[in-house]
C-alpha cells in the first residue's frame, strides 16, 4: 500500500509524459487527492525523532526567486547531506504564480509535500484543505509562544489549529546610498518626516535631482500599510468583515506618498521596479524596499546603508510578513511521507539563524541573539522589530487586497485620484468582497 | 519609370526590414551583457565585456530548462496538429461524400461552433482537465484543442470540390470507403492538409493563456509558459530575460529558415477558397 | 455525370465511424464544456472548495448591475478589449495590404523580405512580449533612448501610462502579426486573374483606378477572412497585456480575457468568470455577424 502511494506520487510529480503515437491516449491518471478531500486531523503523533522509514523524495515548493534563492538552496543541500533517506525536489516559483498554482496543483494531485508560504496565506490554504495542521510538530519542536512576538505567532493559527511553522520575519527598510549621503553632508539616516525632508533637500542641492523615487506598484502598498499603522490606523477588521483604511490615517499616509512626487523628489510615473533598478544603478539616493533585497545589493557592491523606515506618522510601525513552512494534505495522507516532511520542517526551522544570511530576520526571539543575526545588516533595524505589523489571518484577503488596496495606492500615487477618493472607493469595494469571502469560506 | 518604382519599393521595404530585424539583433546582443550593462542607457550594440554568464545561469538552473520547454512545445504542437488533421479529415470526408441520416444536423452543429469564441471554453475545460488529472501534463495542451471545427469546415469544402470521377470509378472497381479515402482523396488533398496542419501547429505553438494556467512544473511547461515564468521571477534581470528569449527563439528560427517557403505558402492558402 | 447510377443505400455505419474520432473530441471538449460553462455560471463555483452553492443568475446580474462590486472591473475590461480591437484591427487590415501590394511582383530579395516580415509570428507572443517590454521600458529601454537622441521626448512611460500603453500594445501587435496577414494578402493578390488587369488597361484605367476597381473588389473574400481572423485575435488579446503591462496602469489595459482568466483561474471564482465569458461571447458573436453582414452586402460571398 505504501509502495503504491509512493510510486503514484512520484509518477504524477514527473508530470511530463513522453508522447508516442500509441501512447497518446494513455491518460496521465495518477492517484491523487480528489476534490474536497484532505485530512484535517493531521497525521498526528510526530515525536520529533528523525525519519527512519524507506527512502523517498519530498516535493518542496517555495517562492525564493530573488537574492534569497541561493541561501535556501544551500540550506536544502545541507539537509540532504544530513539525511540519506530523504531527497528534496525543489521547485521555485515566483510568489504570485505560487499562490495560484498551489491550490490548483493540490486539487489535481500534483502539489508539493512541503513548502514555504507567507503567513497571510495560511488561512486561505487551510480553508481550501490544501495544507495540514502541524500541532504535533510544533509541540515536539518545543515552540513556545514566549519565544515569538505575538504578532508572528497568532496568525499561524487558523480555527485553533497551527498550520505553519515560522521561519523568518521580513519587513520594509529604508535603503540609502552612502556615497550620495556623504556628498550631501548627511551624517545620519533620517528618522522622521522632518529629517527625511531635510535629507531630500540636501541631496537635491548636492545634484541628485530625484533623491527618492516613489513607486506606484510593488512595494507601494506595503509602504502605504506601514504609514497607515504609523498614523494609528488599521487596514482590516480582525474578523475579516471590513476594510478600514479609508479613515483619516489612511488619507494622511497616501497623501504623504503623493506629496513626495509633487515636491519633485520622485519622477511622476515610476515603472514596475524602476525605483529599485535606479537605486541599484546609483541614480537615486533613497528607496524603501524589503530586506530581501539585501543580498542583491550586496552582490553589486553598492555602498548602501540600511535603516528603519522613518517615522512619518505618530509612532514607529512597519509592515511585515513572515515565511512559514507548511505540509500539504497530500503528504499527510501517507504516514511515512508525513513524517519525512515533518523531519524536514523541523530541521529547517532550527536553521533560522543561518537563514539570516539571506537577509531575513529569524522568527524566534532567541535566534535573534546569535551572532549570525546581530552581525547582519538587517540587525540595524533593531527597534523597528518591536513595531512590526502583520495582516490578520483572513482567508482570501490576499486576492482582495490585490484587487482593491493596490489599485487605490496606485491611483493615489499617480495622482489620478485624490487620496480620499481612491481609498474610500476601494475600501468599500474591498469590504463587499470580504463579506462575500466570509460567506464563501465561512464555517 | 521602372527604376523609380524599384527605388520606391526598396525605400519602403528596407526600413521596414530594419524595423523587424533590429529588435531581434538587439535582443541577441543584450543576452551577452552583464546585468548592469544590460540596463545601461544609452544602449550599447556591442557588449563590453562580452560574457556568457546569462546563458550559463539559464542552462545551469534547474528551474529554467529552456531546451526542455522548446521540446515540450514541439511535441505538443506536432501532436495537436496531427490529431486535428486526422480527425478533421475523417469527419470532413464523411460530411462531403457520404450519405447518412443526421448528416445535416451534425454539419450544422459543427459549423455553429465556428462562431463560438474559444473564451467560452476556458473555464469549463479547466475544470474538466483538472478532473481528468491532466493538469501539468502535456495532454492538457494537446487534447482539448484537437477538435477543430474550422478544420472540418475547411477540409469539407476542399473535398467537396474534388472531381468525383476518380472516386466513382474506384467504387466501381470494388474499393470500399476507407480505401477510397486513403488512396485517392488524401493524396489529392495534400496542399489543404498541409495548410491545416501548419495552421494548427502555429496556433498551438503560439497558445499562451492556456499553457500559463495549466502547466506549472518547469519540466512540463511549454516555451510560452516557461518564458512567462522566467519573466515574472526575474523582472529586473534583462540580460537573463533576453538570453532566455534568444534560447527560445533560435530553434524556432532555425526551423523556420529551413521550412519558411513551405510554411508561408501553406499559410497563404488559408485565405483562399481551396 | 456518372454513366451508371449507383444506388446509394446510405453509408450509415461507415459514416459514423469516420466521424467518431472527431465527435468524441468534439463532444468532450467543445459541447460538454459549453454546457458545463453555463452550469458553472449558475453557481458560486470555486475549483478548490468542496461546496459549490447554486446562485441562479446572480453571477450575471452582478456583472450587469452598476451597483455591484464586480460591475466596474468587468466593464472596464470590456472597454479595454474594445479600445484595443478598434485600434489594432484597421491597422492590421490596411498596413499588411499595402505591404502585400508593394510585394506583389517578382523582384530581387522578395522572398527574403517576405520571410523577414513573417518571422515574428513564429516566435510566439512570449518572446515578442518579453523583448518589447525591455525595449519599451521607460528608463532603460532602447526606444526612449533613441527618441531622445532624435530630439523627441525620451521619457514616455510606454507601459505604465495612458494613452502610451495602448500605442505600445497596438504597435507591438502590428509588428508581430503584420507578416501573417501580408502573406495571406499576397496569395490573394496572386489569385486575381490577369485578364481583369488587362481588361482594365485596355479601358485606359489609371493606377489608382485599377486598385480601386479591380484589386480591392477581387480581394474581398480574402479581406473578409483577414478581418474576421484579426478581429477574433484582437478580441482575444491576452499575452501582450499580461507580459508587457500586466494590465497597468491600474488595470486599464486589462482585457476582458485577462479579467476572465484572473477571476476564474487565479482567484478561483469560476462561476463569475464563466458568466463573464458568456457575456463576452455574446458580444463577439454579434460582432462577427455584423462583419459578416457588411461583407455580404458588398458581395464578398460569391462562393460557388
Amino acid at each position: 500500500m505504501r509502495q503504491r502511494t509512493f510510486a503514484n506520487s512520484a509518477l504524477s510529480r514527473r508530470g511530463f509524459i513522453t508522447v508516442t503515437a500509441g501512447g497518446l491516449l494513455v491518460a496521465g491518471c495518477g492517484g491523487g487527492k480528489g476534490p474536497g478531500g484532505g485530512n484535517q486531523e493531521g497525521v498526528g503523533g510526530f515525536t520529533g525523532e528523525d525519519y527512519a522509514g524507506p527512502a523517498l523524495t519530498l516535493a518542496y515548493w517555495n517562492g525564493f526567486t530573488g537574492g534569497d534563492g541561493p541561501a535556501m538552496q544551500a540550506l536544502v543541500k545541507d539537509f540532504t547531506s544530513n539525511y540519506d533517506n530523504i531527497k528534496i525536489e525543489n521547485n521555485t516559483v515566483e510568489w504570485l504564480d505560487f499562490y495560484q498554482r498551489l491550490p490548483a496543483a493540490a486539487q489535481a494531485g500534483k502539489g508539493p509535500d512541503v513548502g514555504v508560504m507567507h503567513l497571510d496565506q495560511l488561512a486561505t490554504n487551510a480553508v481550501r484543505q490544501v495544507i495540514s495542521p502541524l500541532d504535533d510538530l510544533a509541540d515536539s519542536l518545543g515552540l513556545a509562544e514566549d519565544d515569538f512576538t505575538d504578532s508572528v505567532w497568532g496568525p499561524g493559527i487558523y480555527e485553533d489549529q497551527r498550520y505553519g511553522i515560522p521561519l523568518d520575519v521580513h519587513t520594509l527598510a529604508m535603503f540609502y546610498n552612502q556615497e550620495h549621503f556623504d556628498k550631501a553632508g548627511i551624517t545620519e539616516p533620517p528618522t522622521d518626516a522632518a529629517s527625511l525632508e531635510e535629507a531630500c533637500q540636501a541631496l537635491q542641492a548636492a545634484g541628485y535631482q530625484t533623491p527618492m523615487w516613489m513607486p506606484n506598484l510593488w512595494p507601494a502598498h506595503l509602504m502605504f500599510l506601514s504609514l497607515l499603522w504609523q498614523f494609528g490606523g488599521e487596514p482590516y477588521a480582525e474578523d475579516g468583515s471590513a476594510a478600514t483604511y479609508d479613515d483619516e490615517a489612511g488619507v494622511q499616509a497616501l497623501t504623504w506618498m503623493r506629496e513626495q512626487v509633487d515636491k519633485g523628489y520622485s519622477p511622476d510615473n515610476v515603472d514596475q521596479d524602476a525605483q529599485y533598478v535606479a537605486f541599484k544603478n546609483g541614480e537615486t539616493s533613497i528607496t524603501w524596499d524589503g530586506i530581501w533585497q539585501i543580498l542583491d545589493l550586496e552582490s553589486v557592491a553598492l555602498p548602501y546603508g540600511i535603516a528603519p523606515i522613518p517615522v512619518i506618522g505618530d509612532e514607529q510601525g512597519a509592515w511585515a510578513n513572515s515565511h512559514h513552512f507548511f505540509m500539504t494534505a497530500q503528504a499527510a495522507e501517507d504516514e511515512d511521507r508525513a513524517n519525512a516532511a515533518k523531519t524536514f520542517i523541523g530541521w529547517m526551522s532550527d536553521q533560522s539563524s543561518a537563514w539570516a544570511a539571506a537577509g531575513m530576520i529569524p522568527a524566534r526571539d532567541s535566534e535573534r541573539e546569535g551572532a549570525e543575526f546581530t552581525d547582519s545588516p538587517q540587525a540595524s533595524l533593531g527597534d523597528q522589530i518591536e513595531a512590526l505589523h502583520f495582516l490578520p489571518p483572513v482567508p482570501g484577503l490576499g486576492d482582495v487586497q490585490v484587487q482593491t488596496l493596490e489599485i487605490a495606492v496606485n491611483e493615489g500615487v499617480l495622482g489620478r485620484r485624490s487620496a480620499e477618493d481612491a481609498l474610500s472607493s476601494q475600501a468599500s469595494d474591498a469590504t463587499e468582497l470580504m463579506e462575500q469571502n466570509l460567506e464563501r469560506f465561512g464555517a | 519609370m521602372r527604376g523609380a518604382k524599384q527605388v520606391l519599393r526598396y525605400a519602403l521595404l528596407v526600413p521596414l526590414t530594419l524595423l523587424f530585424v533590429s529588435p531581434l539583433v538587439f535582443m541577441l546582443v543584450t543576452s551577452f551583457k552583464t546585468p548592469n550593462e544590460a540596463v545601461q542607457t544609452p544602449p550599447t550594440w556591442w557588449p563590453d565585456p562580452f560574457t556568457t554568464q546569462a546563458y550559463e545561469r539559464i542552462f545551469n538552473a534547474a528551474d529554467t530548462p529552456v531546451l526542455r520547454w522548446f521540446a515540450n512545445s514541439m511535441i505538443a504542437a506536432t501532436a495537436n496538429a496531427a490529431i486535428v488533421v486526422v480527425t478533421a479529415a475523417l469527419a470532413a470526408y464523411a460530411l462531403a461524400r457520404l450519405e447518412f441520416r443526421g448528416k445535416k444536423v451534425v454539419f450544422a452543429l459543427i459549423v455553429s461552433t465556428l462562431f463560438v469564441p474559444p473564451v467560452i471554453l476556458i473555464i469549463p475545460n479547466y475544470e474538466i482537465v483538472g478532473r481528468l488529472y491532466w493538469l501539468d501534463t502535456l495532454l492538457a495542451i494537446i487534447v482539448p484543442t484537437a477538435a477543430s471545427a474550422f478544420g472540418v469546415f475547411f477540409l469539407r469544402q476542399f473535398f467537396a470540390q474534388l472531381p468525383r470521377e476518380l472516386e466513382e470509378s474506384a467504387r466501381l472497381d470494388g474499393a470500399n470507403r476507407w480505401q477510397i479515402f486513403v488512396q485517392i482523396v488524401l493524396p489529392l488533398s495534400k496542399p489543404a492538409l498541409a495548410t491545416l496542419a501548419l495552421l494548427s501547429f502555429l496556433t498551438n505553438w503560439n497558445d499562451f493563456l492556456w499553457p500559463v494556467y495549466v502547466l506549472f512544473s518547469p519540466e512540463t511547461q511549454t516555451l510560452q509558459a516557461g518564458l512567462s515564468t522566467l519573466q515574472s521571477a526575474n523582472n529586473v534581470r534583462y540580460d537573463l530575460l533576453m538570453a532566455g528569449a534568444v534560447v527560445a527563439s533560435i530553434p524556432v528560427l532555425l526551423l523556420y529558415l529551413l521550412t519558411q517557403r513551405f510554411v508561408i505558402e501553406g499559410v497563404s492558402r488559408s485565405g483562399l477558397k481551396g | 455525370m456518372p454513366s451508371v447510377s449507383t444506388v446509394r443505400r446510405g453509408d450509415g455505419l461507415v459514416a459514423w465511424l469516420f466521424l467518431a474520432p472527431y465527435l468524441v473530441l468534439f463532444l468532450g471538449f467543445v459541447l460538454l464544456p459549453i454546457v458545463l460553462g453555463v452550469w458553472i455560471s449558475l453557481h458560486n463555483w470555486d475549483y478548490t472548495l468542496p461546496g459549490k452553492p447554486f446562485v441562479g443568475i446572480d453571477n450575471y446580474s452582478n456583472l450587469l448591475n452598476p451597483d455591484s462590486v464586480a460591475f466596474e472591473p468587468f466593464w472596464d475590461a470590456m472597454k479595454a478589449t474594445g479600445i484595443f480591437t478598434a485600434f489594432s484591427v484597421p491597422l492590421l487590415i490596411a498596413i499588411p495590404l499595402v505591404v502585400a501590394m508593394v510585394m506583389n511582383q517578382k523582384f530581387p530579395g522578395r522572398n527574403f523580405f517576405r520571410a523577414v516580415y513573417f518571422a515574428p509570428y513564429v516566435l510566439g507572443v512570449a518572446v515578442v512580449g518579453v523583448m518589447w517590454r525591455f525595449l519599451l521600458d521607460r528608463n532603460i529601454g532602447a526606444v526612449n533612448s533613441y527618441l531622445g537622441g532624435l530630439g523627441l521626448p525620451d521619457a514616455i512611460a510606454w507601459l505604465s501610462s495612458m494613452p502610451a500603453a495602448w500605442f505600445a500594445l497596438v504597435g507591438v501587435t502590428v509588428w508581430w502579426t503584420l507578416g501573417f496577414n501580408a502573406v495571406i494578402y499576397i496569395a490573394g493578390l496572386q489569385d486575381i486573374p490577369r485578364e481583369l488587369y488587362d481588361a482594365a488597361k485596355v479601358d485606359g484605367a489609371g493606377r489608382w483606378s485599377v486598385i480601386w476597381n479591380v484589386t480591392l473588389p477581387s480581394l474581398r473574400p480574402v479581406t473578409m477572412f483577414v478581418t474576421i481572423v484579426t478581429l477574433i485575435a484582437s478580441a482575444n488579446m491576452f499575452g501582450q497585456s499580461f507580459i508587457m503591462t500586466n494590465g497597468a496602469p491600474a488595470q486599464e489595459t486589462r482585457t476582458a480575457i485577462f479579467y476572465i482568466a484572473e477571476t476564474g483561474l487565479q482567484n478561483f471564482q469560476m462561476g463569475q468568470a464563466a458568466a463573464a465569458s458568456w457575456i463576452l461571447t455574446v458580444a463577439l458573436m454579434l460582432l462577427s455577424l455584423v462583419v459578416f453582414a457588411i461583407f455580404r452586402a458588398r458581395g464578398a460571398l460569391d462562393v460557388s
